[in-house]
């Protein structure tokens, strides 16, 4: 083929590519035209609902972000100021190294011990759908409930903790958790391994079980030993579980605020101050509302980018 | 389809950022109140919402059921709230157009409000209270801008020393000389340590900052210093090279590490304040006179109290704490909450603060008979003279916040030991935190 011809060809093929494009996508526009109303319908509840709930607070943030708006008193634009000075906010970006430090410890242990612990309860043996549940109990309790638990566990020469480690001759007794910030980090980063490794479990167990015995029977008869099975058989098809596990506690633990609200107050000094906790403070002690919608925009949009590499990864794995 | 998404989402935010802007046009300031209508504050009637202070409202509560029982028409519902949260409820409902009608506010956050511009002027009623020469001036002082009040004092609460007279004795001290420097707290503390059986000399919230400011600033102010200088909005810190400051970290540091002051001081939050004093087991402690009044009249009659002591002695002070009335601006009912106020501001209602833990908030109140039946809150009033409280509008940022200026100080200084350091950087977040205030 001549070149012109290779060219005359490759025309061609864009003009049906073309055609055939709009072809299509004028035929799905026709079914919408068709029968609009009802289709309206269906979608109209969740569309009112992301409305009201999601996309106007969200635009009234940014909004408000673009504002000097104090809690009280009047308010001005002021552009971009706000997203200007957080770069220069010590205490906002002390709170975001810290939230990723916090998410960085926290992130592995709770899917490692939300596997192990699926492991250890998915056969039907007896006594596990006691464990399942012991093992989520501390999910449904909820983070606020268990952080004043441990806040009072916690305390010097009457917590529980305390008592134990007097006991087994580790410490003293007086230990004050709470006002050191790295056992404070240390306590509270148990306390949430311990609390959200359940949920983990729960997932997993969920796609573990979803996985066809025939798999595991015919890697039995292959000479594949146990952790094989695991290795080849159960861990590829739990991936997106994974993920998906991954996702949502990366995303809870960027938003973290209950456990160290309620047990270090964001002390000793602002050691311990989350990103959400900085925002709060900013919002409602230093009553600095736009502001703290600017450091909110911000978070929306890192966790919103998180989640969706995350997703590509995910999508990508499959 | 693909194509039109992103502009339908534009679309989306576009039509968000429209209705907020709606919403913003809204939030617009409520209008003043007009408070010389005749017959304001006089047979109101309907409902009173009023907010009180979580600490003041044993006494809020008091007065609210008496005041109920002898008006018919007229109805006040008390809600307390937590003091850290009180700023940040109170200019949230504000802000919602939701105000109550009546706030109790300490009066250290009265100005922050005051300068905002969000209560009501209530300067002729004021003026023509019968009893408003007898009010404490110091308080009256902060509800007041370029001479306008906007507000008016509700009840004292006013820090002193608190010592155990059973201990001093056992310790060989003199049961009626408190000490009166740094001195003669960090000896006499030693000496009641030295008892042993879990007996300490001192003890402190470490934990708790607004209880901190109440107890431990007065000490500075006694000097004639302060840590804030300038009026409402115009606001510096003296931080660094505040000399009697560093005395008092000082004091605390050898204080703690010495062992003379309870270990529980480390973790002490308001929540259990004063339990370890009221235990018998701490020989001095700075307290208000709540915790006193609700100890046993056994435990109380071992006790003695002082104001709190200069570093080198020669001068007292005493934080010249409470709590404000205000009335914000959109209250559906100002003048059923004046009538209330007025209720509350009597001689009869005062003269009942001491059994909620209170002193009055009017000086002719303290007759023979008062004296004698509240000798410690009678005592306590008696220095009032020696009272102040800073006017300004960053004391909640700066002293009554968990993870604030000097919080963060206190702690570094008393618990980490390097005072110079942590001076250093208390004048740099102060600094800080007083600009966020005031923008």
């Amino acid at each position: 083929m001549t070149q012109e011809t290779i060219e005359t060809v490759t025309r061609e093929r864009w003009a049906r590519l073309g055609t055939a494009g709009s072809t299509r996508s004028k035929k799905r526009r026709t079914g919408i035209v068709r029968r609009p109303k009802t289709g309206m319908l269906f979608v109209a509840p969740a569309f009112i609902f992301v409305a009201v709930f999601v996309l106007f607070p969200l635009g009234f943030a940014v909004y408000m972000s673009l504002t000097n708006w104090p809690l009280i008193g009047s308010y001005h634009f002021n552009g971009v100021h706000n997203y200007a000075a957080l770069g220069k906010d010590p205490g906002f970006i002390h709170s975001v190294l810290f939230t990723l430090l916090y998410t960085g410890i926290v992130t592995i242990p709770i899917l490692v011990l939300g596997y192990g612990l699926a492991v250890l309860v998915r056969s039907n043996r007896r006594g596990s759908v006691f464990l399942r549940t012991a093992f989520f109990l501390p999910y449904v309790i909820g983070l606020p409930t268990l952080s004043y638990i441990v806040l009072l566990e916690l305390q010097p020469n009457s917590g529980a903790v305390n008592w134990v480690l007097a006991k087994l001759h580790i410490t003293n007794g007086a230990t004050a958790w709470l006002v050191n910030t790295n056992l404070a980090l240390a306590a509270t980063c148990i306390l949430v391994i311990w609390f959200a490794s359940g949920l983990t479990m729960v997932l997993l167990l969920g796609a573990m079980q979803s996985i066809s015995d025939d798999l595991y029977e015919s890697a039995a008869v292959l000479g594949a030993k146990w952790w094989e099975r695991e290795r080849y058989v159960t861990l590829p098809l739990v991936r997106p579980t994974i993920a998906l596990s991954l996702i949502i506690s990366i995303i809870g633990s960027f938003l973290a605020f209950n456990q160290f609200f309620i047990l270090t107050q964001g002390g000793p000094g602002t050691s311990t101050f989350t990103v959400v906790m900085w925002i709060y403070q900013t919002a409602f002690v230093q009553l600095h509302v736009g502001a703290a919608a600017a450091m909110s925009v911000v978070l929306v949009a890192v966790v919103g980018l998180i989640s969706f590499v995350q997703f590509l990864l995910l999508r990508s794995n499959t | 389809m693909e194509g039109t998404r992103p502009r339908a989402g534009a679309m989306l935010l576009l039509t968000a950022l429209g209705a907020a802007l709606g919403l913003g046009a809204c939030a617009a300031p409520a209008p003043p109140l007009n408070v010389a209508a005749s017959g304001f504050g006089q047979n109101a009637t309907g409902v009173v919402q009023f907010w009180d202070r979580n600490t003041t409202s044993p006494f809020g509560k008091l007065l609210v059921d008496q005041f109920n029982a002898t008006h018919k028409n007229l109805k006040v519902v008390l809600t307390p709230v937590q003091d850290t949260q009180y700023v940040t409820k109170l200019a949230t409902a504000i802000r919602a157009g939701d105000a109550p009608d009546l706030v109790g506010i300490d009066d250290i956050n009265s100005q922050l409000f005051i300068y905002h511009k969000v209560f009501a002027d209530l300067t002729p009623l004021v003026n023509a209270l019968p009893g408003k020469n007898e009010l404490s001036p110091g308080a009256l002082n902060l509800t007041t801008e370029n001479g306008r009040y906007y507000g008016v004092p509700y009840v004292a609460d006013m820090s002193v020393l608190w010592y155990n007279k059973t201990l001093f004795r056992r310790a060989g001290l003199d049961p009626n000389k408190p000490p009166t420097s740094y001195a003669q707290i960090l000896s006499d503390a030693k000496k009641i340590t030295a008892l042993g059986h879990g007996i300490y000399g001192f003890a402190f919230p470490g934990r708790c900052e607004g209880c901190l400011g109440f107890t431990v600033l007065p000490d500075i102010w006694a000097t004639g210093k302060r840590l804030l200088y300038g009026r409402p909005g115009h606001e510096t810190a003296f931080i660094q090279g505040n000399v009697p400051l560093r005395e008092t970290l000082s004091l605390y540091r050898q204080l703690w590490t010495a062992g003379l002051s309870d270990p529980q001081s480390q973790v002490e939050t308001d929540a259990t304040w004063g339990n370890d004093f009221l235990a018998g087991d701490i020989g001095m402690s700075p307290l208000a006179y709540g915790p006193i009044a609700a100890a046993p009249a056994s435990f109380r009659a071992q006790l003695g109290m002082t104001l709190l002591p200069a570093p080198s002695g020669g001068a007292t002070a005493t934080f010249d704490g409470g709590a404000n009335f205000g009335i914000p601006l959109g209250s559906q009912n100002p003048s059923g909450a004046w009538e209330f106020i007025k209720f509350a501001l009597q001689q009869t209602q005062q003269s009942l603060a001491p059994s909620a833990g209170f002193e009055p908030i009017r000086s002719d109140v303290l007759t023979p008979r008062f004296r004698s039946e509240y000798p410690f809150a009678a005592a306590i009033l008696a220095g009032v003279s020696h009272g102040y409280a800073p006017k300004t509008i960053v004391y909640n940022t700066t002293f009554n916040q968990p993870g604030g200026p000097w919080l963060n100080m206190f702690d570094a200084a008393v618990f980490d030991g390097d005072i110079a350091a942590a001076m250093r950087a208390g004048q740099a977040s102060f600094a800080t935190a007083i600009d966020l205030g005031k923008s």
